[in-house]
């Protein structure tokens, strides 16, 4: 069954997507020999947004952390499987994990910036921890990431202040800021706008579209209608009978809420569970 | 599909049971009324009964201290009463002096390597840490005469440095150690788990995430552990009983014997002249009001980082 769902799910995503940014071989995520996701094959196109849905329970935030080797501070975590990087295996390569997570950042679910630190401080920080200090270097990645996040306007005049002075809204833009700082190639989401209102929740939706042409964009998300909102591809995860999480179809979005191959995917995008 | 089917029977009201239910409720809530006064009137007797030891000490104190204290009290050395002048027992600079130079010199020892063994503590899960710990918390146990006796035995004879200050300093330290480290981990544990991960997210190295994003997140703790360290530390006569050499000068130097205010109340007690017994009261007094000022001072910084968290 898998194989040919995900052969299958591998054959389209080339005809149709164009580059690929990351490549997911059979991934698995256990903790302490617990299987918490697996059978996750697909690839990540570049230039899109790519949606991680399903039920709680079903390993998409797992999945995700995965793509940046966050789990690897998790005693007794396992990650097996292939992740590729432009061609080359995260887990297994020659690429360091600091290097790594440079390249592939990540935006938390609740707004996260360092409360201790500036506006300006915040943005640079990434680069700061990589031993940049070259002032120039450091304001003109501060002005552009802001500018990108769109929230230089509103935090020009004030970028000494304290960060945790800013909204709920504009502390997530913040911290998307700070990730594009580091100007990396694919951006890990994890449910960047559960914690923020409605408004707040639409202008980072409006802002992942423009962002999409500088960066892959992977986001987990529990709302349906903002996954078909602002996804172009779509991964869709069921917790399995032995409550490990599974991929059960990777698509376009399109074809994902509008004629999914299997039929658990239908009932969920319709709303009849989860 | 069972109790999917149960869902669609209407519920059926009984008045009977209902009527029933909101008599004994109510019976209960008057009970418990009852429970909870008579409860609150115990606990403030509690309160009183408790404070009555505290509320004398200070009142004693204030009566017994302000008397002795005038400005020579602060700013002269102390003299020896004799027949012809039973009352000059001049003032107690040299401990007020000594008191603050010790607890400086123990502060510098001390609270570095207990932040950084606290943060060790708090951001690693290795054996070492878990040794380190125990130590910690026996050492914050151990009565403190043993720093004094380590202090002496160490300090004072087998690197040979003299009675001095920086011998008092290092007993001290050492007791101030171990609530450093507890504090400091405490405090380090408390930073939310978000915050390391955004800095490692960052590409930052987790000895780099643990000084500049997780240290930063914890100061307010930290500074207050300190402060409480440092309050402790000199108010204790025994770790400085034997090293400190009771000077009689108002010296700053490290290397010189020093006084202390505990001490000068331990020495001045067993005096035969009254005055100098009565002096022991002021030396009291100042005494107090410095851990008084030293809490305080940490209990305002923790509430005004508090505020700004918030």
């Amino acid at each position: 069954m898998t194989e040919i769902k995900s052969g299958a799910a591998v054959a389209t995503s080339a005809d149709i997507r164009g580059a690929t940014a990351m490549q997911l071989r059979d991934v698995a995520v256990s903790f302490h020999g617990r299987t918490a996701v697996r059978d996750c094959t697909f690839d990540i196109a570049k230039n899109r947004v790519t949606s991680l849905i399903g039920p709680s329970g079903s390993g998409k935030t797992t999945l995700l952390r995965a793509l940046n080797r966050l789990h690897d501070l998790t005693p007794g975590a396992k990650v097996s499987g292939q992740i590729l990087l432009e061609g080359t295996d995260i887990y297994r390569g020659d690429v360091t994990v600091t290097e790594l997570r440079t390249r592939v950042g990540m935006v938390f679910q609740r707004p996260n910036p360092f409360p201790t630190m500036s506006i300006y401080d915040n943005v640079v920080s990434g680069l700061r921890f990589n031993g940049i200090k070259k002032k120039a270097l450091l304001d003109e990645a501060a002005e552009t990431s802001l500018r990108a996040a769109a929230l230089w306007d509103s935090v020009e005049s004030r970028l000494k202040v304290a960060a945790s002075n800013l909204s709920g809204g504009e502390q997530q833009r913040l911290c998307i800021a700070r990730a594009l700082a580091m100007d990396p190639e694919v951006l890990l989401m994890d449910e960047p706008t559960s914690a923020l209102d409605p408004i707040a929740t639409l202008r980072i939706e409006e802002l992942m579209t423009t962002l999409k042409s500088r960066v892959t964009i992977i986001i987990v998300t529990h709302n349906m209608q903002q996954a078909a909102r602002i996804s172009d591809d779509c991964a869709f995860l069921l917790m399995g009978e032995d409550r490990a999480g599974e991929l059960i179809e990777f698509d376009t979005t399109e074809k994902i809420f509008n004629n999914p191959k299997d039929s658990r995917t239908l009932d969920y995008t319709l709303g009849r569970f989860g | 599909m069972s109790d999917m089917t149960e869902l669609d029977k209407p519920i059926e009201v009984d008045n009977e049971l209902r009527n029933e239910i909101r008599r004994i409720s109510q019976h209960s809530r008057a009970r418990r009324a009852t429970v909870s006064k008579v409860m609150i009137a115990l606990c403030a007797v509690a309160l009183v009964v408790s404070a009555v030891p505290l509320v004398l000490l200070i009142l004693q104190l204030l009566e017994k201290g302000i008397p002795v204290i005038d400005k020579t009290f602060f700013t002269t050395l102390p003299s020896t009463p004799s027949l012809i002048a039973p009352n000059a027992t001049g003032g107690v600079s040299n401990a007020i002096v000594g008191s603050i130079a010790l607890s400086l010199y123990a502060s510098v020892l001390a609270i570095p390597l207990g932040v950084l063994v606290g943060v060790y503590l708090a951001e690693t899960e290795t054996k070492l840490a878990s040794s380190l710990r125990v130590i910690a918390q026996t050492m914050a146990g151990a009565p403190s005469i043993l720093m004094g006796l380590f202090a002496f035995s160490f300090v004072v004879r087998d690197l040979n440095i003299g009675f001095t200050a920086i011998a008092g300093s290092f007993a001290l330290a050492v007791l101030m150690l171990p609530v450093i480290v507890i504090s400091t981990e405490i405090a380090v544990r408390g930073v939310p788990n978000t915050l390391r991960e955004a800095g490692l997210a960052l590409g930052a190295k987790s000895h780099t995430v643990s000084l500049r994003v997780v240290l930063p997140a914890a100061v307010s703790g930290i500074v207050t552990g300190s402060i409480l360290a440092i309050s402790r530390a000199v108010g204790e006569t025994a770790p400085v009983l034997l090293v400190i050499g009771g000077g009689f000068t108002n010296s700053w130097k490290p290397f010189d014997p020093v006084s202390a205010l505990p001490l000068t109340i331990f020495e001045n007690a067993k005096s035969e002249w009254p005055s100098q017994r009565a002096q022991v009261w002021g030396v009291a007094l100042v005494l107090v009001a410095f851990i008084f000022v030293l809490s305080l001072s940490a209990r305002m910084w923790a509430s005004r980082k508090q505020q700004v968290r918030n």
